[in-house]
């Protein structure tokens, strides 16, 4: 087997052989991601309108469904149709403390089954297995969004305690809460915050992934006809409360 | 049609596919529509242009100094708790990844789409080791079924119609359901569901891995990449050396142009940054993560003569527009890559001789340049190609004289001249309205082709005439 010093000594060596090659550097970085991160919260908080308005357009164009609602409590009534249209009760969601508040009684009492995830990692492998196929067979999943880009209509989840990867994958309606400091207006601008969520090196709260999504899971893989819901979910809801909704 | 069989010259292969009228059918559908729907997402993207050239100095800046940012990568991957793995063949990446089915115990592996797999035939590997590869794209799952090989990076089963699927889904999982997309996507929805809830072991290739964070990203719409990812206890990641790049400030670069070029799309429904094993606080993600470094033949061509088609991100814009490819498909060229790009990465990986044929499978109308996002100048490295397989003499000898006489005779006016007016009179047998329709030994090549005839008065003749009558 190729020993990692072996396989770099090649690299090092060909590379020792080049000649005349164009000059070429990377993509400039910002080298205060946090200040530059700043900057463009402080300048969305008066373009935000627009931006939130392009935002609904991309989305809808790749075939989401937004909604806008004054404060957290107003989510439940929208929850509530989305699930009562699809014959739908069972839902999952990320811990209350992620998702910025406790639905589970205002969605209970409008008839729907949440189950929200445990706040961090689970030791017994049966309670994990247990939770695995709640969600497996849950109809909604209820998450937050940590940014959504308005040029592209994506959503950007990250993974961590409490909301684990598979409440927005596996059941087959998806709905995403914002706000408006999640917005930013385009891939470069969320370029800055991915910079600095890894800024300082270390893992932090962050869970492994990162999840861009545009739009519900799709295929054109037979025939070239579009069709959704191939793996992921085949609906995405993304609501936008005005109320900023971690306080 | 099913993978091509190398044995059967190229010639023949081309022929079969451009007498297949489905074939012929849906690859002019799929690969006008692909044209159209880039077109749209460029034109309506002023700034793509900038960040084309952008992302290919992003390319050749990190293959400059490739070593330092791998370095970087494999010291981001191990600090987070994954494993790298480095495999200098096809051979080798095969053993490491068997090697961590085994540890884990795996019967199963879920894979999402992933050309290096493909590349290095783990499938097969697999079988035999007894781990059961499931492909878990749509279409890579299709072909699976069916034991073919992909003929478009991006839509890999085009060359199949829903009649057969239905028919293949009957045969294979026993499962009656018409002929419509939308039911046999949900009946596959459902079969591989299943497995990436049993699976112990999850497969993915990469689209990138950003060096500054040890991170790996997967382009998906179906969100195979993210089941991958998540739901098996075990993950391997395999990638060419060439996909890393230095920061996520150059990783957006590359996401706004990738789709777009490939689909039409703003974005992939789905990319997944994947920065090693399950976090502490985690409820779900593998225990496991492993990265496997694959050169393969890519790390001699850092100094070689194909070292540009090192930028390219599979995006298959080049297969779409390449009047080559819109004629015969991908199975026709034989190997794992299709298409203009594919000519080039099979040299890479198996050597110039293995393109003897393919290095002419191109009419270098320069359409592949104009499409890649990267812009990498394809048909400048076929034409080197071209000249390698020469110089090592295993083009066809009649072209290898041809040519060289020619090159002879061009650079010798007197003669050159002299050798017109034979031809003048020599090929009066063969000309009929012009041209010449035949010519016995060129029969392969004046079968599709008419060569112009000699004509009574060259533009050197008239021009000495010319010369003589213009007073000075
Ligand atoms: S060569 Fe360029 S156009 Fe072709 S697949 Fe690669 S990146 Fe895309």
């Amino acid at each position: 087997m190729t020993t990692r010093a072996e396989f770099m000594a090649r690299i090092r060596a060909e590379l020792g052989k080049t000649r005349g090659l164009p000059p070429a550097t990377p993509a400039r970085r910002p080298a205060r991601p946090r200040v530059e991160a700043e900057a463009i919260r402080a300048e969305l908080a008066e373009r935000w309108p627009e931006a939130l308005e392009r935002f609904r357009h991309e989305l809808e164009k790749v075939g989401g469904v937004f909604y806008r609602v004054a404060t957290l409590a107003e989510v439940v009534p929208v929850v509530a149709g989305i699930a009562r249209e699809r014959a739908a009760r069972r839902l999952v969601s990320w811990h209350a403390a992620e998702l910025g508040g406790d639905l589970g009684p205002a969605l209970t009492a409008q008839g729907l089954e949440p189950v929200a995830m445990p706040p961090g990692e689970v030791a017994s492998a049966a309670e994990r297995q247990r939770l695995r196929e709640l969600v497996a067979a849950a109809e909604l999943g209820l998450t937050g969004v940590d940014l959504a880009i308005a040029e592209t209509g994506t959503l950007v989840l990250s993974s961590g305690a409490g909301r684990p990867r598979s409440t927005s994958l596996l059941p087959p309606y998806h709905i995403a809460l914002f706000d408006r400091t999640a917005l930013v207006e385009s891939l470069a601008q969320a370029g800055v915050f991915l910079e600095l969520w890894h800024a300082d090196g270390a893992p932090g709260p962050r869970g492994a992934v990162i999840s861009f999504i545009t739009g519900p899971s799709r295929t054109a893989d037979i025939e070239l006809t579009l069709t959704r819901g191939v793996h992921g979910p085949k609906e995405v809801h993304a609501i936008f409360v005005e109320a900023p909704i971690r306080g | 049609m099913s993978q091509a069989d190398l044995s059967i010259p190229f010639r023949r292969r081309a022929g079969r596919a451009m007498e297949d009228a489905f074939l012929q059918e849906a690859l002019t559908i799929a690969t006008t529509k692909f044209i159209g729907l880039r077109r749209e997402a460029f034109d309506a993207f002023p700034e793509g242009e900038g960040l084309r050239d952008r992302a290919r100095e992003i390319k050749e800046a990190t293959l400059q100094h490739l070593d330092r940012y791998l370095e970087q990568l494999i010291g981001n991957v191990e600090r987070f708790g994954g494993r790298v793995h480095f495999a200098t063949t096809a051979a080798e990446a095969r053993a490491v990844i068997l090697e961590i089915g085994r540890r884990a115990g795996a019967r199963m592996a879920v894979k999402s789409k992933s050309m290096a797999t493909e590349e290095i035939h783990l499938n097969e590997a697999l079988e035999e080791a007894g781990i059961v590869p499931v492909e878990t794209d749509l279409g890579e799952y299709i072909i699976q079924l069916a034991h073919e090989r992909p003929s478009h990076i991006i839509a890999p089963a085009i060359h199949k119609t829903k009649g057969q699927i239905a028919d293949l889904f009957g045969k294979e999982l026993k499962r009656t359901v018409p002929a419509d997309p939308e039911a046999l996507t949900q009946l596959a929805r459902g079969e591989l569901r299943e497995k990436f809830l049993q699976a112990d072991l999850g497969i993915t290739g990469a689209n990138f891995a950003v060096a500054d964070t040890g991170t790996v990203v997967l382009v998906t719409n179906e969100g195979n990449g993210r089941m991958v990812t998540s739901l098996p206890r075990v993950h391997v990641a395999v990638m060419g050396v060439e996909k890393v790049v230095p920061s996520m400030s150059d990783l957006m670069v590359f996401l706004a142009i990738l789709a777009k070029s490939a689909t039409g799309q703003k974005l992939s429904v789905y990319t997944t940054l994947v920065q090693g094993p399950r976090r502490a606080g985690e409820l779900e993600g593998p225990e496991e993560f492993h990265l496997v470094l694959l050169d393969n033949g890519r790390v001699d061509q850092l100094a070689g003569p194909l070292r540009e088609a090192l930028y390219c991100l599979r995006c298959g814009a080049c297969l779409n527009v390449c009047p080559v490819y819109r004629q015969i498909g991908g199975h026709a060229y034989g190997h794992t890559y299709p298409g203009p790009i594919g000519i080039l990465l099979t040299a890479m990986l198996n050597g110039p001789a293995s393109v003897k044929e393919l290095a002419h499978a191109s009419s270098l109308c320069g359409a592949c340049a104009d499409a890649c996002p990267v812009r990498i100048d394809i048909p400048r490295m076929l034409i080197e190609l071209r000249r390698q397989v020469d110089e090592k003499r295993i083009a066809p000898w009649i072209e290898r004289v041809v040519f060289e006489s020619f090159g002879w005779l061009l650079a010798r006016p007197l003669l050159y001249g002299l050798a017109g007016r034979i031809a003048r009179v020599l090929q009066r047998p063969f000309v009929r309205d012009g041209a010449i329709r035949s010519l016995p030994l060129f029969g392969d090549w004046t079968r599709t082709r008419d060569l112009p005839a000699v004509a009574s008065r060259t533009f050197r003749e008239r021009w000495n005439e010319l010369e003589r009558e213009t007073p000075r």
